[in-house]
């Protein structure tokens, strides 16, 4: 019998929403303007789904991830993180800025560990997992070293183990990848989506390279030009064995491509 | 540390970089020779007169003098109690102000106006209600000093403080920081060198802040000598205080080089 009240209990869990936006409308004041950001967005993600937000350049993708982290509160609407309000105390999201955002004051190891010493869990259990992921993601030998000797595809590695380090439930990925080249870019959303699907993790990765979301997503919210509305949600059913990599070769990967693009183009000839 | 083997242009790099460094101490060692020997050469030949402009050598006896009697001591040591005193108490009390400041945006608003007409202002204005409120003597001169001292202090700290990387306390804010963590773990480390360099600017304003006390007060101290030199036409004593100063003004100088050193090594 408790048997299967976990198993219930279990099933219940994997359907429920992490997250769920509804109606949520976003106006940036200021003295002498208004700007409407976000337009009646309403979408749900999933128990370790994997969602990419796409949309034009200043459409208001960031404003939407400042809101699911809590750090931006919106103007009407509702937001629910596992059916809380977020909360900056004790948030669930591991929030990976655009910018990598390391001090440069600190050492890397130093970096890897800020998130975990804010949160006051520096202990060495979890520095050893952060250490471990270090290791993993070829930073080992520089540890020691602080941001200002390390490429940008390095420092970004940094970033994302210090977000990692904190075993959020919830990754919040704001175009990661957008200051890398493109090698470092296949080789490091390869490594993240693997890390996520091992780790169970749900995600939001916000980007404006198509491709990328395709290649990684279960799930695409395609966004028009400001303010933002949502103007398609694309469901992806790839073959839950195939790498970011080789989701990019296979001939669907092109269709919705294709699909896409023509929607954010339309967009762009809006503005 | 592990050694390491360098090339030998790195040797023939290390020896022009060196080579350059002793050329510069050299030449100005060698001014300092040259102008002190002019000056004794001139006076003591009266080309220019001996009385105005005094000479080394006649510093060189007042300082002697000064010393077996004691003054030499009992003034510099009230001049530099003074001055470190009104130096640690103006930036002790500048760095909590802007603290305060930089924590409460609504103080920071209010007391804007404030800040910047106290800043305009030239405190030795208030020269005479100092001396009446707190009498003639150490503690109006001490006074006179944070005066002078404590609002650049707070104005150029606290201009540090909310310069911090917005996006920095962003991702503070995100892994759900607090005020004092963001204070300490951003705001702080990322304002150290402005607060070394306030500290070197706090030190040559200090003195300026207890000699000026000394004009106003006039009992004792480096200020005291140089104005009672200057009313008895005692030029040995005027240009003997001066050098004195010198002296002291470069040794707290590079007590604060030497602790800008410490926390380069400290924080990188
Ligand atoms: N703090 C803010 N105050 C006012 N306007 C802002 C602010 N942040 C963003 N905006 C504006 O909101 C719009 C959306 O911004 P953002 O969410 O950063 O877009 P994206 O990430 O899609 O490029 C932009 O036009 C931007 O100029
Ligand atoms: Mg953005």
């Amino acid at each position: 019998m408790p048997m299967q009240l976990t198993q219930a209990l279990q099933a219940n869990f994997i359907n429920m929403n992490i997250v769920s936006l509804k109606n949520l409308t976003l106006t940036y004041q200021s003295l002498d303007s208004e700007l409407l950001a976000l337009d009646d967005i309403s979408f749900d993600v999933k128990k370790e789904e994997f969602v990419s937000i796409v949309g034009p350049s200043g459409c208001g993708k960031t404003t939407i991830l400042s809101l699911i982290s809590g750090l931006n509160k919106p103007t009407s609407g509702s937001i629910k993180i596992m059916d809380k309000t977020p909360n900056l105390k004790d948030s669930v999201c591991g929030y990976m800025f655009q910018k990598d955002n390391l001090l440069p004051w600190r050492t890397i190891e130093k970096n890897i560990f800020f998130g975990l010493e804010i949160k006051k869990n520096l202990n060495k259990e979890r520095k050893d997992y952060a250490l471990t992921l270090a290791e993993k993601y070829g930073l080992k030998e520089f540890l020691k070293k602080h941001p200002n000797e390390l490429s940008g595809g390095m420092r970004q590695r940094v970033a994302l183990i210090r977000t990692l380090a904190l075993k959020p439930e919830l990754l919040l990925l704001d175009e990661p990848f957008s200051a890398l080249d493109y090698q470092t870019r296949l080789e490091l959303s390869d490594h993240i989506y693997e890390i996520i699907k091992k780790e169970h993790k749900t995600a939001i990765l916000v980007t404006h390279d198509i491709q990328e979301a395709i290649s990684m997503s279960d799930k695409i919210i395609v966004l028009s030009a400001r303010p933002a509305k949502i103007k398609a949600i694309h469901t992806l059913d790839f073959d839950a064995n195939l790498t970011p990599f080789e989701r990019r070769k296979t001939d669907k990967a092109k269709e919705l491509f294709d699909t896409i693009w023509q929607e954010i183009q339309n967009e762009k000839d809006k503005i | 540390m592990k050694k390491i083997k360098f090339s030998k242009a790195h040797y023939d790099f290390l020896r022009v970089y060196n080579t350059k460094k002793i050329v510069v101490l050299v030449s100005q060692i060698s001014i300092l020779i040259c102008l002190i020997l002019a000056w004794e050469l001139l006076t003591k030949y009266e080309i220019i007169s001996s009385f105005f402009f005094s000479s080394p050598s006649q510093i060189v006896k007042t300082v002697g003098e000064l010393w077996k009697s004691g003054e030499l001591i009992y003034h510099s040591g009230i001049t530099l109690s003074e001055t470190l005193i009104g130096f640690a108490i103006a930036t002790g009390v500048g760095f909590l102000v802007a603290f305060m400041l930089w924590y409460s945006d609504f103080l920071r608003r209010v007391s804007e106006p404030y800040l910047v007409v106290l800043n305009s202002l030239p405190k030795i204005a208030l020269g005479p209600i100092i001396i009446i409120w707190f009498g003639a003597g150490s503690k109006a001169i001490i006074f006179m000093c944070i005066l002078i001292v404590v609002i650049v202090t707070i104005l150029n700290i606290l201009n540090s403080f909310t310069n911090c990387d917005k996006q920095l306390i962003a991702l503070a804010m995100s892994l759900g920081a607090n005020k004092f963590q963001i204070f300490f773990k951003l705001v702080l480390p990322s304002s150290l060198k402005d607060i070394v360099s306030t500290l070197k600017v706090n030190v040559g304003l200090s003195w300026i802040g207890a000699i000026m006390g000394e004009y106003l007060v006039s009992r004792a101290g480096l200020g005291y000598l140089l104005i009672y030199g200057g009313q008895v036409f005692n030029l040995n004593l005027v240009m003997t205080a001066t050098v004195v100063l010198c002296v002291l003004a470069s040794f707290m100088y590079f007590a604060v080089a030497l602790f800008e050193k410490i926390m380069k090594k400290h924080f990188n």
